[in-house]
């Protein structure tokens, strides 16, 4: 156990690195420069303003002041969308919001998805069955933005008299409810498949035969035995799927105009702003591996059967 | 010792050597020649049976699977053969039909309607301007000039009238349904309305047109185009890559392995959303400088296709091979234990010849699933990244930026949006059923 942690944290250190670099190369690849607005500025106005940002050094100067001021947890400072605030203080006033919106829809997609595909399991080969598996196709068919237009249009007043939940987010309880369900439908489509299959194969165990024997209830037999088991395989699904369901939240979050850190990514893009781009991508990536750390970890707990040492 | 004929023990297999001698005893007449149809049927019975054919039988059973071949084939005519038929083009700017609904009413029912109009919408409201003007024609008529606070005051109330009278104003849909006119499928601006009651042959704008007038069913064959496009590119791109580095790195094994695995094991759990954005925003831009620096072929082909849909492919190339490479490598793995293998290395054959001809064959199965499976995923990818206006870009369109572009006008103009996300949810449904069903009739092991 120690040991695979060593060597997947070490991993981890490495992707870091090599996502810090690729993004560096690759921004910088984008042509245009921050300092263009609706007045072209002079060439000695840029050349100054390169200066004093420590733009007009060798590419491989910069990276390596980057990395080394990173080390000390240093993420620079914005030069455009909010000059000279500390990257690190806007990923943080931004990032909650996206990951509340993220959380919740995780976790609607758990508590419905789960069940919803032990019910398809269990009423195997029943009109139930058919149509869960209908609708979790389709759904898994939806780009994200489709299931968050449909949504925003039908509950927001395109239909007359429907209108039960703002369109725009603005903070309140009741805003969180759209951009929630819309992140949460593929995880949700997804989940309920894996876990439609995962009873079917537990199901069919030896040891649900035994506790049939035993004359246990089927709830019993259901959520404790069966379900318990095969929930092993859908852990695993968790870790890949926070880090789409956060990358979704780009969508979600120009859908809804929600204030969150996905749409800021995008826009520093868009605005050149070196040192956010960067933050944001690391801090990103940081979180997504950390979380695909932590679910497997988890596995290992759920399931003392498997050996992480032994590769998959 | 003539005689002392062997027999062999009961169960023997070994031939009986009297038999055998006796065999060369046939009368000369024992034979005769195969007839010409005897010969055709020989051949009949022994046609086999190959992987492909037995794969088709298995798939042509599974009906979900069949139905989404038809739609993916009827999508494909209609994405490519589509804009041929079309007389208008994707960007062409139809003058005189912006923002047409995909219905329309006839000329008369128009008149009628606006009749119906004019009748309902009550006294006739007069706009500001209008308001003061006869107010100060009456002042002058009694001989009086008009105050400036009477002016205001004036103003003030036609702004309320004015206000309360646009809420209660009727739109055409509720004139029309209260005098039962139904309106015709297909949008028509006025002008082509008339054109046709002349008798010309006018096409339609079957899904309306966008309010620069641009027709909304060509945009959409367009954008499915783009779609299939940059899903097959992209696939390709993948297999070719993903085959290449797995089959070495499995071949090969040990350090090499060891070195391959673990590089795949960083670019797996590279955020690759994150990278995606970024590298596509990169290299458009760098495409376009490369397409207009020359005149080689390299350029032309940049041309041919689009810097925006080069980018996009490569963007998804570079960072979904990985999957792909670890199924190849897996398969590999297992493949060069087998007798066959170690039968063309005794030969002398070269590791890339066993590659290419010992074992990829044998894994085609999995390789043309995960190939197909691709396409699907690319096609989401594009859509997501053309949404977020970071993919292709006017005056090309796709999909994704179609309904980001309707998103604006959502209240309105619904159906902009709902089209393009019909169809490519529908694309992205059928080409991953139809993936299953492959999968199910190339490896009928997996089968569950």
């Amino acid at each position: 156990m120690r040991k695979y942690m060593v060597r997947r944290v070490i991993t981890a250190v490495i992707t870091l690195l090599v996502v810090a670099c690729i993004t560096f190369f690759l921004m910088n690849a984008i042509p245009g420069n921050p300092w263009l607005s609706e007045k072209t500025p002079t060439q000695a106005t840029i050349d100054a303003l390169n200066a004093k940002y420590g733009l007009d050094q060798p590419l491989f100067v910069q990276l390596g002041k980057y990395l080394g001021n990173l080390v000390q947890g240093d993420f620079g400072t914005s030069i455009k969308m909010q000059k000279n605030r500390p990257v690190l203080q806007i990923i943080l006033e931004m990032f909650p919001v996206s990951a509340k919106v993220g959380i919740l829809a995780i976790l609607w997609a758990v508590v419905v998805g789960v069940p919803l595909g032990c019910l398809a399991a269990y009423k195997r080969e029943t009109w139930i069955d058919s149509l869960l598996r209908v609708v979790c196709t389709v759904g898994i068919s939806m780009p994200g933005f489709v299931v968050a237009t449909l949504l925003l249009h039908t509950l927001c007043g395109g239909i007359e008299g429907v209108k039960l939940f703002p369109a725009l987010f603005d903070g309140t309880p009741g805003s969180y409810v759209l951009p929630c369900l819309a992140l949460g439908f593929y995880p949700m489509c997804y989940l309920s498949r894996q876990t439609r299959t995962a009873m079917l194969d537990s199901i069919n165990q030896e040891y649900i035969k035994t506790a049939r024997a035993k004359g246990l209830k089927n709830g019993v037999i259901v959520f404790k035995h069966a379900l318990r088991n095969a929930l092993i395989p859908v852990i695993t699904y968790l870790g890949p799927q926070i880090a789409f369901t956060l990358c979704g939240g780009l969508v979600v979050e120009t859908v809804f105009s929600i204030p969150g850190l996905g749409r800021y990514f995008i826009q520093s893009i868009q605005n050149r702003d070196y040192p956010l781009i960067m933050g944001t991508t690391i801090f990103l990536a940081a979180f997504i591996i950390v979380m695909n750390l932590l679910v497997d970890v988890c596995y290992k707990i759920v399931d003392p059967r498997i050996n992480l040492t032994r590769g998959n | 010792m003539a005689k002392t004929k062997k027999y062999n023990k009961m169960g023997s297999l070994q031939p009986n050597i009297d038999d055998i001698l006796d065999w060369n005893k046939l009368p000369e007449n024992a034979f005769e020649p195969a007839t010409a149809t005897e010969k055709e049927s020989f051949i009949q019975e022994r046609e086999s049976v190959s992987y492909w054919k037995d794969a088709w039988r298995r798939l042509k059973k599974n009906t979900v699977a069949m139905v989404a071949l038809v739609i993916i084939i009827l999508l494909t005519i209609f994405a490519f053969a589509g804009p041929q038929i079309v007389p208008y083009t994707y960007k062409e700017q139809i003058r005189g039909s912006e923002a047409l609904d995909p219905w329309h009413y006839t000329l008369e029912d128009q008149q009628k309607i606006n009749d119906y109009i004019e009748e309902h919408s009550g006294s006739k409201v007069l706009s500001v301007e209008e308001a003061i003007e006869q107010a100060r024609a009456e002042a002058e008529a009694n001989g009086e000039t008009l105050s400036r606070v009477e002016e205001a005051k004036i103003r003030a109330s036609a702004n309320v009238k004015q206000e309360s009278a646009a809420d209660t104003e009727i739109t055409a849909k509720q004139a029309a349904k209260e005098l039962g006119i139904k309106s015709k499928a297909f949008g028509y601006s006025n002008r082509e309305l008339q054109r046709k009651a002349e008798g010309e042959d006018v096409f339609p704008h079957v899904f309306g047109t966008d309010d620069q007038g641009r027709d909304i069913m060509v945009r959409v064959m367009v954008g499915t185009r783009v779609s299939i496009i940059v899903g097959v590119c992209a696939a390709i791109l993948v297999l070719l890559i993903g085959a290449l580095y797995g089959s070495v790195s499995g071949y090969c094994g040990g350090v090499v392995d060891n070195v391959m695995q673990r590089i795949v094991e960083i670019i797996y759990s590279i955020p690759e959303m994150l990278i995606i954005l970024l590298l596509s925003a990169t290299l458009k831009p760098a495409l376009e400088q490369f397409q207009n620096s020359g005149d080689g072929v390299l350029q032309n082909l940049v041309t041919l296709l689009g810097p925006n849909l080069i980018s996009m492919f490569i963007a998804f190339g570079m960072l979904y091979w990985v999957t792909m490479s670890r199924i190849i490598r897996g398969q590999i793995l297992q493949l060069k234990q087998q007798e066959y293998v170690t039968a063309a290395r005794a030969l002398g054959a070269k590791g890339g010849r066993i590659i290419s001809r010992h074992l990829l064959p044998n894994c085609v199965g999995q390789i043309v699933t995960t190939t197909f499976l691709q396409i699907p995923s690319a096609i989401f990818l594009e859509s997501f990244l053309s949404f977020l206006g970071v993919g292709v870009s006017a005056p090309l369109t796709s999909l994704g930026s179609m309904c980001s572009e309707a998103l604006s006008g959502l209240t309105s103009y619904p159906y902009r949006l709902f089209i393009p996300a019909a169809i490519l949810s529908l694309m992205i449904l059928t080409l991953n059923l139809f993936g299953d069903g492959l999968r199910d009739a190339l490896d009928p092991k997996l089968k569950k």
